[in-house]
C-alpha cells in the first residue's frame, strides 16, 4: 500500500510538472485530467473514499465538457508536446523547488499532522467526508441554499457572456 | 443588458461582499470573493468592445489565480490545524499565502499590473465599482489575519506607494493614472494594518469617498484622456473648478480631507519607532502628487483655447444625478476638520 501511494503522489508531481510545463492546452486537459485520477486515488488510499468519488464523477463531467470545448476552441491545428532542453530544465527546476519547500516546511516540522479527518481513529463509525455531507443538508444548509444561488448566478454570467452571436465575447477578434 | 440580470448581478456584487466581511470561515469567505469576481465579469463585458473583453479577460485571470491560491491557503491551514476560523490562520505557510494571494487580489505591488490594465478596458461607471467596491472584501480579509512578521506586508506597501508613484507619471490616460493612484493608495492602507486597523478602515473608506468623487465627476464630464480634459471648463465650470481641490485631496495635501489618513499614518508610524519607512512613505506621496497637480494643471490652471460655439455647453441643463457627486465632493474636500469625529468613528 505505502508503495502504491508513493507512486501516485510521484505521478501526482511529475503529471503536475508536465502540466506546468506544457505550451499547448490541448494536452494541458489531459495532463489535468491524470492530476484528477491519481489526487484520487491518492486520497482513496487515505480512507477519503466517498470524497474521492465525489470528486471524480463531477470533475470528469466538468473535464469532458472543458476538453471539447477547449479542443473545439482552441482552433490548434498541431498543439505544441512539451519538449526540447526548456522543458527539461523547468522540470527539474519545479520537481526540487516543490521538493524542497515540501521537505523545509513539512517533513522537518513534526507538529503538523497531514492526513484525511477521521483518519487515525480507524475503530470510528462515521467518516469525516459522509458526515459532512450528511451536515450539508442538515444544519449547513444555508451553505446549500447559497452554493445553489452561486451557481445560478454562474449560468447567468455565462450565458450573458456568450450572447448575441457575432455582437457577443465569444468571437475572433 | 436585460434590466433583471442586471440586477441581480449587482445583488451578487452586494451578496458577495456582504457574505466575505461577514463570515468567520475561510470557506464561506472565499465564496464570497467569488460571487464577488463573477457578478462583475458581465458588467464589465457589456460593451462588448475587444479592450472590454480583453479587460475582462485579464481580470478573471487574475481574480481566478488569487481565489485558487487562498482556496489552497485556506485548505492548508485546515488541514495543518484542523479549523477554519479567519482569525486563526497561525502557521506561517498559510499566511503568507493567504497575504500575497490577497495581495493580488486588490492589487499591491508587485502583484499590481493587472490593474492599470483592466482599468483601462472599462467603462468609468465599472471602473468606479472595481477601484471602490471590489476592494473592500478583500481588504476585511487582509484586516483579520495575523501575520507572522512584519516585513511582508511593510514590503509590499513600501512597493506599493513607489509604484503607485512612479507608474503613474508618464500616463497620459484618467483610467489608468486612477488605477496608479489606487495602487497608491493601497499601500498606505497596508502600511498601516498591523500597528492601528482603525487607521485603515478609515483609510480606505475616505479614499473611496475621494475616488468616488473623482470618478463621478469625470463622468459628468466624460473624459477619459489628459487632452479632452482641457475642454472640461466649457462643459461643467464648477467642477472644473472645484476638482484640483479633489485631485490635491487624493494626493493628501492640508487643508484638504486627504490629509487626514497621510497624517495619522505618518504619526502612528512614527510612535512606532519606523522613521525611516514613514519618510519613504511621505516622500512617496510626492511622486504621486506630481500627476495629480498635472491633471489638475490641464482641467483648472489653464484654460485651453475653444472656438465661440465650443465654450457654450454650460449653459445646458445636465440630465445626470448630480447629489451623489455633490456629496461626494464636499465630503472630499471638507472633512479635515472633523478628524476627531471620523477616528471615533472608525474606532473598534
Amino acid at each position: 500500500m505505502f508503495y502504491a501511494l508513493v507512486f501516485l503522489l510521484l505521478g501526482m508531481l511529475v503529471v503536475m510538472i508536465v502540466l506546468s510545463t506544457n505550451p499547448a492546452p490541448f494536452y494541458g486537459v489531459f495532463n489535468l485530467v491524470l492530476v484528477a485520477l491519481l489526487c484520487c486515488g491518492a486520497s482513496v488510499l487515505h480512507g477519503g473514499t466517498f470524497l474521492s468519488l465525489v470528486l471524480l464523477m463531477i470533475y470528469m463531467g466538468g473535464m469532458l465538457v472543458v476538453f471539447i470545448y477547449s479542443s473545439a476552441l482552441s482552433a490548434d491545428k498541431d498543439p505544441k508536446a512539451p519538449t526540447g532542453w526548456q522543458v527539461v530544465l523547468f522540470f527539474f527546476g519545479y520537481f526540487f523547488f516543490v521538493f524542497g519547500i515540501l521537505y523545509t516546511n513539512m517533513v522537518l516540522d513534526e507538529e503538523v499532522w497531514w492526513g484525511v479527518s477521521g483518519e487515525m481513529d480507524w475503530d470510528a463509525v462515521f467518516r469525516g467526508d459522509m458526515d459532512g455531507v450528511s451536515l450539508m443538508y442538515s444544519s449547513g444548509g444555508g451553505v446549500l441554499l447559497l452554493g445553489a444561488w452561486v451557481l445560478l448566478l454562474t449560468l447567468l454570467v455565462v450565458l450573458e457572456l456568450v450572447r448575441g452571436l457575432g455582437r457577443g465575447a465569444l468571437r475572433a477578434v | 443588458m436585460n434590466p433583471y440580470i442586471t440586477a441581480s448581478l449587482l445583488f451578487g456584487l452586494l451578496l458577495g461582499t456582504t457574505i466575505t466581511t461577514t463570515s468567520t470561515h475561510w470557506l464561506i469567505a472565499w465564496m464570497g470573493l467569488e460571487i464577488n469576481t463573477l457578478a462583475i465579469i458581465p458588467l464589465m463585458a457589456q460593451q462588448h468592445h475587444p479592450r472590454a473583453i480583453e479587460a475582462t479577460t485579464k481580470y478573471f485571470l487574475t481574480q481566478a489565480a488569487a481565489a485558487a491560491t487562498l482556496l489552497l491557503a485556506a485548505t492548508t491551514n485546515a488541514w495543518m490545524t484542523g479549523q477554519w476560523e479567519l482569525q486563526q490562520a497561525t502557521h506561517p505557510v498559510p499566511t503568507t499565502m493567504i497575504t500575497i494571494a490577497l495581495a493580488l487580489k486588490i492589487g499591491l505591488a508587485p502583484l499590481h499590473t493587472w490593474l492599470p490594465e483592466v482599468m483601462q478596458g472599462l467603462d468609468l461607471t465599472t471602473g468606479l465599482i472595481l477601484a471602490t467596491w471590489q476592494k473592500i472584501a478583500p481588504f476585511s480579509l487582509l484586516l483579520q489575519i495575523q501575520p507572522n512578521n512584519q516585513t511582508l506586508l511593510i514590503l509590499l506597501a513600501i512597493l506599493s506607494m513607489l509604484v503607485g508613484g512612479w507608474g503613474g507619471l508618464n500616463q497620459t490616460q484618467v483610467r489608468k493614472i486612477l488605477a496608479y493612484s489606487s495602487i497608491a493608495h493601497l499601500g498606505w492602507m497596508v502600511i498601516i494594518l498591523q500597528f492601528s486597523p482603525t487607521l485603515a478602515v478609515m483609510t480606505l473608506a475616505l479614499y473611496i469617498i475621494m475616488t468616488s468623487s473623482t470618478f463621478l465627476a469625470f463622468m459628468m464630464n466624460k473624459t477619459t484622456t489628459i487632452g479632452t480634459l482641457t475642454i472640461s471648463w466649457a462643459k461643467t465650470p464648477i467642477i472644473s473648478s472645484l476638482m484640483p481641490l479633489i485631485l490635491l485631496s487624493l494626493g493628501g495635501l492640508p487643508p484638504l480631507t486627504g490629509f487626514m489618513p497621510k497624517w495619522l499614518i505618518l504619526q502612528e508610524l512614527t510612535k512606532q519607532d519606523l522613521g525611516m519607512t514613514a519618510t519613504l512613505a511621505a516622500l512617496s506621496a510626492l511622486l504621486s502628487l506630481y500627476f495629480y497637480l498635472r491633471l489638475s494643471y490641464a482641467m483648472t490652471l489653464t484654460i485651453s483655447p475653444n472656438n465661440l460655439t465650443g465654450t457654450l455647453p454650460w449653459r445646458t441643463q445636465t440630465n445626470k444625478k448630480t447629489l451623489p457627486t455633490a456629496i461626494l465632493l464636499s465630503s472630499s474636500i471638507l472633512l479635515l476638520p472633523l478628524t476627531p469625529e471620523v477616528l471615533t468613528l472608525f474606532n473598534t
